[in-house]
């Protein structure tokens, strides 16, 4: 089993989401990661992270493609592309050291503190998945009473 | 641009597709189109008695004509009754066009009356759906929906019309004016052309391996034209019968679970196999391990998703089948095809000759075997044999000899209790020329039973052979022989008479008991002029032999 990265240019109609994930559902993978963006021709992007084998990965790039909004999927190397992730850390009162802890951790990440009130705050963080998970680790996961995550976007470091 | 009603629009799209006939059912939420139906000449309806029916004669419609099929219901109820044939549609390729009304788009999501989700119910079960938001949208979803059917790999399309879209009025343009942006890939790559034709050349023991893709396709002529050229002989799917007369000297009838012996030695023999528009189902394959071990595989299929799924493929050729036999045809006319080493086609005579299944049975009660044999006798090339599933079902499949495509109509992929009746009444409907007959099992025929009074109201003369065991025979088989014989809620008693019942709505019935009768009797019911029920009482004991267990070997069959 290997991570895959699909990016499924669709036409951007109410259902879409649904005849994508069951291809999934119908096949027990579980998406580990699932972003849609418009682009500016008006055509979704749906950007789809899992893991599978090599024949299921072909399997369920064939049956995706085969759909009817579906206008082309891409299957993106990890290794040869740029993945971001964006978290909104959202923390419980802190003490002082906690305080100076989080935003020391968070600075140093090249994230940003978006709100501070009482003794809470809201940062702001992007970077890989991994890279994340190791900023919250150092910080301590008891800190935070929120965190929202974007899911993973992705690009292929491909220039013209 | 004209100003209509969507429900005008919808009915104008559909002429503009060329749709003679509609099988349905009107309600609330569909009575606007069944408003404009009510002064349509072109276009005639037939009334179902259950929408299941509908779906069902769509679906049988679409296989005789190799078009689609368009049948019609309310919201709610009636378009959930059509879910069943909907999806014995959509897993053997068949190309039905489903409309049903919808509650006003005001009222989605609210439960309203008869308000079902079908957008999300349709959606696993057809190649693709649609919900109509506005009436100017109507001649394109039209459109689009009859070429997403037709195009590449068919398969049933659905339409969800709100009420107040079919209401409202719009400027429209029929027909649309639209691009589908799947262009389907038609022609096989040169290159992989080139490679099958290699191997195609060296090979001993080639084999060709056609179904419902090949049908479908219309590939016939190339199917046996190939054959013919090779030396190579022919084993067909289910759904793949006819594709080459099956008397055809190169002809092995059909493989599988209760294929023919012969066929299944000759796939496991064989050191080539040319898989043309099948999809290697399990029943078809058994255990894919021992599944043609000798040979290399060369797989046509416009389905590139078919391709590899359950069997390895040496060659795949996406593509059209009829365009990839023909680019291999004259590819092999470049080649100087060496003759076959006589070996293999004296195997294959021999075979034919010492495994031909018996037929000849003059026991009583009537054994199926030769129920199937006087059917055939009475019935010319161009009849059309529909079934309905169980041991009925594979006893046609198994011994029925079928000499055209599109003239042997099947549930195959779901299996569907019910399908062979009003899939009988679509046949006839398509071919009004044709004998139809469904060769029917006590069981299935009740599933669907009601929809005689579709027939003898709309004088749809097609009879219906029961093969009556009074049981549910197949299941009663599997528990026969893997459940010792522990038949657990497969006896269905004396109900109902057939004979009345047949009577109670206007058609023809009569029973019959004897091997002598079967062929009288059956020619009279073809010209009574009405809907007919033969009751034919058969063996209930009688199993269909040879079979491979489920996930079993097919060169190790229980005879
Ligand atoms: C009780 C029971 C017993 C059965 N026993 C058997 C058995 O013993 N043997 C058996 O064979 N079946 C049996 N079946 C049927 C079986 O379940 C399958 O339905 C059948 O084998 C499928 O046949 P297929 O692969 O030809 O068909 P389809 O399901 O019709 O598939 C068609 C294939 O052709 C492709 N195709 C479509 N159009 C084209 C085109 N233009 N060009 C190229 N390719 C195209 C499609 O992509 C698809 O892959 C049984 C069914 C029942 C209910
Ligand atoms: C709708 C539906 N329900 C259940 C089954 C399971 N099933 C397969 S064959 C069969 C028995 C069919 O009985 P009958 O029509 O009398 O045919 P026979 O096998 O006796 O010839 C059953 C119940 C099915 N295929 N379809
Ligand atoms: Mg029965």
């Amino acid at each position: 089993m290997k991570t895959r990265i699909f990016s499924i240019l669709c036409e951007n109609v109410p259902g879409v989401m649904m005849r994508v994930s069951r291809c999934f559902t119908r096949r027990q993978i579980n998406i580990d990661s699932i972003t849609v963006g418009i682009e500016p021709s008006g055509l979704a992007r749906i950007i789809l992270l899992f893991q599978a084998d090599d024949h299921m990965a072909e399997l369920l790039r064939r049956l995706i493609s085969r759909l009817t909004p579906v206008i082309d999927v891409q299957v993106i190397d990890p290794g040869t592309s740029i993945v971001r992730e964006v978290v909104l850390l959202k923390t419980r009162r802190l003490n002082n050291d906690e305080m100076w802890k989080v935003m020391h951790h968070v600075e140093k990440a090249g994230g940003r503190i978006l709100e501070s009130k009482g003794n809470a705050l809201i940062a702001e963080l992007s970077g890989s998945h991994e890279d994340i998970e190791k900023v919250i680790e150092e910080i301590g996961a008891d800190v935070f009473r929120e965190v929202a995550r974007s899911g993973q976007v992705i690009i292929s470091r491909e220039l013209e | 641009m004209v100003v209509m009603t969507g429900a005008k629009a919808i009915v104008e799209a559909l002429k503009a597709e060329g749709v003679k006939h509609i099988f349905g059912l009107p309600g609330g939420a569909i009575i606007p189109v069944y408003d404009v139906l009510y002064d349509e000449q072109e276009i005639k309806h037939i009334l179902v008695r259950h929408e299941q029916g509908a779906a069902h004669a769509a679906d049988g419609y679409a296989r005789v004509l190799g078009k689609p099929g368009v049948c019609m219901t309310t919201s709610g109820p009636g378009a959930s009754n059509l879910t069943t044939g909907i999806l014995n549609a959509y897993m053997d390729s068949s190309p039905v066009i489903a409309i049903s009304g919808q509650v006003s788009t005001s009222l989605l999501g609210r439960d309203a009356f008869q308000e079902a989700d079908m957008l999300s119910v349709m959606l696993p079960i057809t190649k693709h759906n649609f919900i109509v938001r506005k009436p100017e949208e109507i001649p394109k979803v039209v459109k689009l929906a009859f070429e997403i059917a037709t195009s590449d790999r068919p398969g049933p399309v659905h339409i969800d019309l709100p009420r107040d879209v079919q209401v409202g009025e719009a400027d429209v343009q029929i027909p649309a004016n639209v691009t589908y942006r799947k262009i389907p890939k038609l022609e096989p790559d040169v290159e992989e052309v080139r490679r099958a034709v290699k191997l195609l050349v060296q090979a001993e023991r080639p084999l060709i391996f056609a179904g419902g893709g090949a049908i479908w396709s219309g590939a016939s002529a190339e199917v046996v034209e190939l054959a013919e050229m090779l030396g190579a002989p022919v084993v067909t799917s289910l759904l793949g019968k006819g594709i080459i007369p099956e008397d055809h000297p190169l002809s092995l009838g059909m493989l599988g679970m209760h294929g023919r012996m012969a066929a299944n030695i000759a796939v496991t023999e064989c050191d080539l196999l040319l898989g043309v528009g099948v999809r290697f189902d399990d029943r078809a394959t058994g255990d894919v391990r021992y599944f043609a071990p000798k040979a290399k595989i060369i797989h046509i299929d416009i389905d590139p998703v078919e391709i590899g799924k359950n069997v390895r493929v040496d060659v795949p050729i996406v593509g059209d089948a009829k365009r990839a036999l023909r680019a291999i045809i004259d590819g092999l006319r470049m080649q100087a095809v060496r003759q076959r080493p006589s070996k293999w086609l004296e195997r294959i005579e021999k075979m034919r000759k010492e495994l031909a299944p018996r037929m000849d049975y003059d026991e009583v009660p009537i054994k199926p075997q030769r129920v199937i044999k006087e059917i055939m006798g009475v019935l010319n090339d161009d009849a059309i044999v529909v079934t309905e599933v169980g041991q009925c079902q594979m006893w046609a499949a198994h011994y029925y000899i079928v000499r055209k495509p599109r003239r042997f109509i099947s549930s195959g992929g779901l299996g569907t209790m019910g399908f062979g009746f009003p899939a009988s009444i679509g046949a006839k409907v398509a071919c009004p020329s044709c004998d139809v007959i469904d060769i029917a099992g006590d069981g299935s025929f009740l599933m669907n039973s009601q929809e005689l009074a579709t027939a003898v109201e709309n004088d749809i003369n097609v009879v219906v052979c029961i093969l009556n065991n009074r049981y549910l025979g197949m299941v009663k088989q599997w528990q026969d022989l893997f459940y010792r014989g522990r038949r657990s809620a497969v006896y269905l008693g004396e109900t109902p008479d057939f004979v009345k019942l047949a009577e109670a709505y206007g058609a023809w019935g009569d029973r019959v008991t004897r091997p002598s009768e079967i062929a009288p009797k059956l020619r009279e019911a073809l010209k009574c002029g009405k809907p007919a029920v033969l009751d034919i009482i058969i063996d209930p004991e009688e199993h269909v032999l040879p079979m491979v267990p489920a996930g079993g070997r097919l060169d190790q069959m229980l005879t």
